[in-house]
C-alpha cells in the first residue's frame, strides 16, 4: 500500500466498522449516563425554583464583547475572521444594539431559515429565565448557531458553491452537526422538563456575525475556519459555564459536552493544516455570557 | 512522504506562543488557590465526614467501573488493585479536592513518563519516526508536564502534598503494555504505542470530566475544566492516527493531511461520542497520598 496509490487507501469498510463500534458504545454508555444527569438536574432546578439560584450568572463572567471580537479576528483568520470582526465592529458594542440586530434578523427569519441560518426572537427566546436555566437557554441557542453553520455549509457544498468538497469533510460536517443536535436536545430537555419552552432560535448576538461570514465563504477552507471559531466558542462557553452552573447534575452535563466541542476543533485545526492541539490549557476568552439569551 | 519540516516547526512555535497565552490564563485559578490554600492552612481542619462520604462515592464508582470497564483495565485485573488501594489506610487522608488533584497529578506523571518512553523508540522519537507523530508525542508530553505542574501547584495551594508518583493502579497496565511494545517490530509497535496513549488519554479526559462534579473549590474546577478538553483533543488526534495506522497508511499522517484522498468515514473517527463518557474514569482518590 502506497501513499501514491489512492485506490489502495484507507479501507472505507474498516473505518465504517470502527465508527459503528464507537457509535454503539456511545449509545450504550454515554447516553444513559447523560439521561441520568439531565433528570437529576431537572429535579435540582425544580427544587430550587425557576432559576436554580438567586445570583445573576452574569456576575461570574468576566466577559467582554470586545474580547470576543479581538479573539475572533485572531482565531478565525482569513475571510471568516475578517468578516466576523467587520460584522461585529460595524454594530455597537452594547447589548441594545445587538438586540436590535437580532430583531432585524428576526424580521428576515424566513429567508434565514431558508438558508439554514435560523434566527429570531421567538422560538423559545424571551422567556423569563435566570440562573442555571438562563445558562441552559443560552447553550441551546449556541448549539442552534452551530447547527445552522454546518447546515448552511452542507447546503452550499451540495449546491456546488464551495468547489470540490472532500468526502471526509462532508462526513465531518454531518457528524459534528448531528452531535450539536444531540447537545441542543439535551439542553432543551432541561428547559421542557422545567416547564419552559425549548429554545430553537440561534444565538441572537453572534448569529448575525456568523451569517455575514457565511455569506462570504467560497471554499471549504473558509468554512472550516468559521466552523473552528464556532466550535472554540462553544467549548469555551461550556468551560465558562462550569463555573456558573450551580447544580452538580448540570455540571456533569456541561462537562460531558465541552470536550466534544474541543474535539471538533482539534480535527478542524488538523484539516486546516494547523497544529491540532495548540494549547495545554483551553481558555474562556471566546465564552458567550448567559445574557446572550434575551429574557 | 510530503512533510515540510520547516513549516511544521513554524506551526509548533506558533502553537507554543498560543500555549503561552493559555498558560497565562491558567495562572488566574492557581493564584486564587494560593489565597485559599493559605486560608486553609491557617485555620480549617479536614472534615472526616466529608472524606468518608467521598470514599463511599469512590467505592460506588469503582463497582460501576468493574461492571462496565473494557480495554486494558478489564484485561489486566487492575480493578482488584484499585479496590485494594482504596481500602488502604492512606485513602481519604486528605481533603477531597486535594485527593482529586493528587489523583490527577498521578495520571499526568504516568502520561509524561509514557510519552517519554515512547519517544525513546526509534519509530516514535528517532530518525525513522514520522515527523508528525514525533512532533505530536513531543508536544503532548510537554502539555502533560504543564498539566502536572498545574495540578501539583493547585494541590499545594490547597494545603496538600504534591503527588509526584504515577497512579499506582495504572502502573502495572502501562508497564505490561510497554513490555509488549519493546518486543514488537516497528510495524506493530507504533499501533501499540497509540493504543496505550489512547487508553491513558481517555482515562485522563474521563477522570477530569467526572471530577468536575466532585470538586468543590472554584479554582480547582476552573483548572480541571481548562485541561479536560485538551486531553479529549489528544484522544481525537490519536483516534485519527490509529485509523490511518490500522489501514497501513502511515504515510498519510501528514500536516496538513491529504484530506481529498481520505475516505468519507475518516471525517468522523476522531469524535465518536456526542457526550463524553466517564465509565473509565479513575476513582477520584485513586492517586491520593
Amino acid at each position: 500500500m502506497s501513499a501514491n496509490d489512492p485506490l489502495s487507501h484507507l479501507s472505507e469498510a474498516q473505518l465504517l466498522a470502527m465508527t459503528a463500534d464507537l457509535d454503539a458504545m456511545h449509545h450504550d454508555v454515554a447516553l444513559p449516563a447523560l439521561t441520568d444527569s439531565l433528570a437529576e438536574w431537572t429535579d435540582d432546578i425544580r427544587s430550587q425554583g425557576d432559576g436554580g439560584r438567586d445570583a445573576d450568572a452574569d456576575r461570574q463572567l468576566q466577559f467582554d464583547r470586545r474580547r470576543f471580537l479581538t479573539r475572533a479576528a485572531g482565531t478565525a483568520g482569513g475571510i471568516a475572521g475578517v468578516a466576523l470582526l467587520a460584522a461585529c465592529s460595524s454594530s455597537s458594542s452594547s447589548s441594545t444594539s445587538a438586540a436590535s440586530s437580532s430583531s432585524a434578523s428576526a424580521s428576515a427569519s424566513a429567508s434565514a431559515m431558508a438558508t439554514g441560518t435560523a434566527a429570531g426572537t421567538a422560538m423559545g427566546e424571551g422567556q423569563m429565565l435566570s440562573g442555571d436555566l438562563q445558562v441552559v437557554a443560552m447553550a441551546a441557542s449556541l448549539e442552534n448557531s452551530g447547527i445552522a453553520t454546518y447546515m448552511a455549509g452542507i447546503k452550499a457544498a451540495t449546491a456546488g458553491k464551495l468547489g470540490t468538497v472532500p468526502p471526509a469533510v462532508v462526513t465531518f460536517a454531518e457528524t459534528a452537526m448531528a452531535q450539536h443536535q444531540d447537545h441542543q436536545k439535551a439542553w432543551n430537555a432541561v428547559l421542557t422538563a422545567a416547564g419552559k419552552q425549548p429554545v430553537t432560535a440561534t444565538d441572537p448576538v453572534i448569529q448575525p456575525t456568523i451569517n455575514a461570514a457565511l455569506a462570504k465563504v467560497t471554499n471549504t477552507t473558509q468554512l472550516a475556519e468559521l466552523a473552528l471559531l464556532v466550535e472554540n466558542t462553544a467549548g469555551q462557553t461550556y468551560q465558562n459555564g462550569l463555573s456558573v452552573i450551580t447544580s452538580a447534575a448540570g455540571i456533569k452535563t456541561a462537562a460531558s459536552i465541552q470536550p466534544v466541542e474541543f474535539q471538533h476543533a482539534a480535527i478542524l485545526y488538523y484539516v486546516l493544516g494547523k497544529y491540532p492541539v495548540p494549547n495545554a490549557f483551553t481558555g474562556v476568552s471566546l465564552a458567550r455570557p448567559p445574557s446572550d439569551y434575551h429574557t | 512522504m510530503e512533510i515540510d519540516e520547516t513549516a511544521l516547526s513554524g506551526l509548533i512555535e506558533e502553537s507554543q506562543d498560543t500555549h503561552a497565552d493559555a498558560l497565562r490564563s491558567a495562572k488566574g485559578p492557581l493564584a486564587d488557590m494560593v489565597d485559599l490554600g493559605q486560608q486553609t492552612r491557617a485555620g480549617s481542619a479536614l472534615d472526616p465526614d466529608e472524606n468518608r462520604a467521598f470514599a463511599v462515592e469512590n467505592r460506588r464508582r469503582l463497582g460501576s467501573i468493574a461492571r462496565r470497564a473494557g480495554g486494558l483495565l478489564a484485561a489486566t485485573g487492575v480493578i482488584a488493585a484499585i479496590a485494594d488501594y482504596i481500602g488502604s489506610p492512606a485513602f481519604a487522608a486528605s481533603g477531597t479536592d486535594v485527593q482529586v488533584l493528587q489523583t490527577a497529578s498521578s495520571i499526568e506523571v504516568l502520561a509524561v513518563s509514557t510519552y517519554k518512553t515512547a519517544l525513546g523508540l526509534p519509530y516514535i522519537g528517532g530518525s525513522s519516526a514520522n515527523p508528525v507523530i514525533k512532533a505530536f508525542a513531543t508536544t503532548t508530553m510537554g502539555q502533560h508536564a504543564d498539566h502536572l505542574a498545574a495540578f501539583q501547584s493547585a494541590t499545594t495551594s490547597l494545603g496538600g502534598t504534591k503527588q509526584t508518583k504515577p497512579d499506582p493502579a495504572f502502573v502495572p497496565v502501562a508497564d505490561k503494555a510497554v513490555a509488549a511494545i519493546t518486543k514488537a517490530p516497528a510495524s506493530q509497535g507504533a499501533l501499540l504505542v497509540v493504543a496505550l496513549a489512547l487508553e491513558l488519554e481517555n482515562i485522563a479526559a474521563e477522570t477530569y470530566v467526572n471530577n468536575m462534579s466532585l470538586l468543590t473549590n472554584a479554582s480547582a474546577k476552573k483548572l480541571t475544566a481548562s485541561i479536560m478538553g485538551v486531553e479529549a483533543q489528544h484522544v481525537a488526534i490519536l483516534l485519527a492516527v490509529q485509523a490511518l495506522l490500522k489501514a497501513g497508511d502511515a504515510a498519510d499522517i501528514t500536516l496538513p493531511p491529504p484530506v481529498a484522498k481520505l475516505p468519507a468515514a475518516a471525517g468522523a473517527v476522531g469524535f465518536p461520542n456526542a457526550f463524553y463518557p466517564t465509565t473509565n474514569a479513575a476513582p477520584a482518590s485513586q492517586g491520593a497520598l
